[in-house]
């Protein structure tokens, strides 16, 4: 047994499952509330990396930044999941609000247009040129080793530990706010819900604003530990984070965040062990999701949905 | 409700019809089929025009960036002491994009169908070679590459007579690369990493196979141009690797892959690039860091005074300013008598003959007869403080 290339696969495996688990939890939250795919999630996870990229930029760049590296990786962070919070509001105020009562088709028809706008008008205005993070000048990554076979950097313990932060920050909203028990209750039954008083609307921009923040968390992950960005970086992203919703099971919050690890695992091990793996892991991770499409429809977590005939 | 419906026809009937007058008045100067294109006269008049496919956008656009530049600085040497005067018709091929290929044929397409385009610079990968070769074949353009190296795009006889480069062929590169690890550098443990497209599996091969002839243990893998996350691979390369080879062709992913090596420890192995990785965003990875590029003569007059107006090294596009010569040359020969076809360019570009003196590339440019240099010497670099410095 090769431990070093074990050790190794995991510690890629769970940090490329954080930032899936974070788009996941987008996916699985709109669809909780709205039984909407929102299939521009991607894209704003896009946005949200382009956002922080450009703060690095106006703090003085990775070289020399005006503020030390942790803090400015902080400064990211925080404007980039408020700003792509108020973009997920946005999407969500014009694109789809108004197609609330209309056929199931049409919005999901909505969301695609949605990530075709975001990802054109991100070409146009960004270029389909790499931006580059330079995280090594930016907080100087280092290797830490324990043993002579596992290694991790200072990155990757930085994502796996957001990511872990944000879904329990995530699951305490939820769980124990009042917000949280509205979104709870809107999930469960929306009529019902907008009769005991609850304002469904403030409950959905909520929802979008906590997904799409969370997006954004995800986009400056991947910056800094893969060390570049670009404009339609969000559409295979996007696929996965969904990938990972549905194999966790759609509408939970735990079964998105195990998805996530489940696909950024897969893709991890199948690289380093499966033939051609390097180049064909998207083909074991969505041979994982037919599987579980058979296996087991409602997703890992999912509950069966049961309809009274 | 059939009101409506009536009107949108009509709309529609108009739109069509506008259309059909829009092209017919843009007709006059457009080719009207590919068929007899290549035999077309134009009139030269006093300024020529030359076709350039670059990736001016996209993720190999710091490569692009500089060839468009050399390609310029032809055109403006050119024009200060010539009478007739060239100008340059570039298209973005945006190489690396999801969209790439499709942007090159598109760019292909759009040269082959303006008639007093005579001849093409370009474009910059294998892959596209390839992609618009239907388009600029069937319009009977020839064209110069400055930056296509792989082995095959000349021999297997698809553009033999139409498609000309003035690099090296990868079996060049191939053997200085070789030579230089296992002569130089004397290492028995390298892993190569290509990336899937036709130059870089092509130019990987051959490396590999030269490699294990001399007894070096070579691992071998593939990553897809749009993959960012290396880790996974990384881990999988044997500790005991002396030298990883990237024969790719975008510098940000050298760039990703050189700072992914370094998180994950692996910062003593050293890197090997090809010419598609010569750019600064890979050198400033460090003095463990190797490439191999085109012959040039960096004495030449011309790259310093290059230097001076873009006060930058961007050497990767000086084959391109030799591409640009080399059809300039043959449409200025085509037009002795004041009309040209491209037919008479390609011609003129097979008769190509630029002396070593007066070349830019310090060899002399003549080509064989499947369109490669009859001279093709290729330089190895290292990485000194962040610059490439010729080693061999």
């Amino acid at each position: 047994m090769n431990w070093s290339l074990f050790f190794g696969e995991l510690v890629s495996g769970l940090t490329l499952g954080s930032i899936y688990a974070l788009i996941a939890l987008g996916y699985t939250m709109v669809y909780g509330i709205l039984k909407l795919l929102n299939f521009a999630h991607g894209d704003v996870y896009m946005v949200g990396a382009f956002i922080g990229f450009f703060v690095l930029q106006w703090l003085g760049g990775p070289l020399k930044p005006v503020v030390t590296g942790w803090l400015a990786v902080a400064i990211m962070f925080a404007v980039a999941m408020i700003g792509c919070g108020a973009l997920g509001v946005g999407i969500e105020r014009f694109a789809y609000r108004p197609l609330r009562n209309a056929p199931r088709i049409a919005p999901l028809i909505s969301a695609l247009g949605v990530s075709i706008f975001l990802q054109n008008s991100a070409l146009l205005l960004w270029g389909p040129q790499f931006r580059d993070y330079d995280t090594f000048d930016l907080v100087g990554v280092k290797s830490y080793h324990i043993g002579q076979n596992f290694f991790i950097s200072n990155v990757q313990i930085l994502t796996i530990s957001v990511s872990i932060g944000l879904t329990i920050a995530l699951t305490l909203v939820v769980s124990r706010t009042r917000t949280g028990k509205a979104m709870r209750a809107t999930s469960f039954d929306r009529d019902a819900a907008e009769m005991m008083g609850i304002s469904i609307d403030r409950v959905i921009s909520f929802t979008f604003f906590l997904g799409s923040a969370l997006a954004a968390a995800g986009g400056i992950m991947f910056g800094l530990v893969f060390g570049q960005i670009f404009s339609l970086m969000g559409f295979t992203a996007g696929l996965k984070g969904f990938t990972a919703a549905v194999v966790g099971g759609i509408g939970s919050i735990p079964g998105a965040v195990l998805g996530g690890f489940l696909i950024g695992l897969t893709e991890a091990f199948a690289t380093g062990y499966l033939p051609g793996g390097s180049v064909y892991a998207n083909l074991y991770v969505f041979a994982l999701l037919i599987a579980m499409f058979l296996i087991r429809p409602s997703g890992l977590l999912g509950s069966p949905v049961i309809q009274k005939v | 409700m059939k009101k409506v419906v009536v009107a949108a026809v009509l709309a529609a009937a108009l739109a069509v019809l506008a259309t059909a007058a829009w092209g017919s008045t843009k007709g006059s100067s457009r080719v009207a089929s590919p068929a007899n294109a290549g035999s077309a006269l134009v009139k030269c008049g006093k300024t020529r025009s030359i076709g350039l496919l670059a990736p001016i956008t996209g993720p190999a656009a710091s490569l692009g960036q500089p060839q468009v530049h050399w390609a310029k600085f032809f055109v403006s040497n050119y024009n200060k002491t010539h009478k007739k005067k060239v100008k340059l018709v570039p298209e973005d091929t945006m190489l690396g994009s999801a969209n790439g290929t499709a942007e090159a044929v598109k760019g292909a397409q759009a040269l082959g169908s303006t008639a007093n385009v005579l001849g093409v610079v370009g474009p910059a990968g294998s892959n596209e070679v390839k992609a618009t070769t239907g388009a600029l074949k069937g319009a009977g353009l020839g064209w110069v590459s400055g930056s296509a190296t792989n082995t095959q795009i000349t021999l297997d006889g698809t553009r033999t007579g139409y498609f000309f480069r003035t690099v090296p062929p990868d079996s060049s590169q191939s053997k200085s690369v070789t030579a230089y690890i296992t002569g130089t550098l004397k290492l028995k443990r390298v892993y190569i990493i290509d990336d899937q497209e036709a130059y870089s599996t092509g130019l990987a091969d051959e490396v590999q196979a030269q490699l294990t002839a001399k007894g070096v243990t070579v691992g071998r893998d593939g990553v897809s141009q749009q993959q960012s996350d290396f880790t996974s691979l990384i881990n999988k390369i044997p500790r005991n690797t002396q030298l990883v080879y990237l024969p790719w062709q975008l510098p940000p992913k050298g760039k990703a892959f050189g700072q992914q090596m370094k998180s994950l420890g692996r910062a003593g192995t050293k890197l090997m690039g090809s010419d598609g990785l010569f750019d600064p965003l890979f050198s400033s990875l460090g003095n463990n860091v190797y490439d191999s590029f085109f012959p040039l003569n960096p004495a030449d007059k011309r790259v310093a005074a290059f230097k001076a107006i873009h006060h930058a090294t961007e050497l990767f596009g000086a084959p391109s300013y030799v591409a640009t010569q080399v059809v300039a040359g043959a449409i200025d020969r085509a037009c002795a008598n004041g009309t040209a076809s491209r037919a008479e360019v390609r011609a003129q570009i097979k008769k190509t003959n630029i002396t070593a003196a007066t070349s830019l590339l310090g060899l002399q440019v003549k080509f064989d007869k499947h369109g490669d240099m009859v001279k093709k010497p290729f330089g190895i670099y290292h990485s000194v403080k962040g610059v490439f410095i010729r080693v061999a």
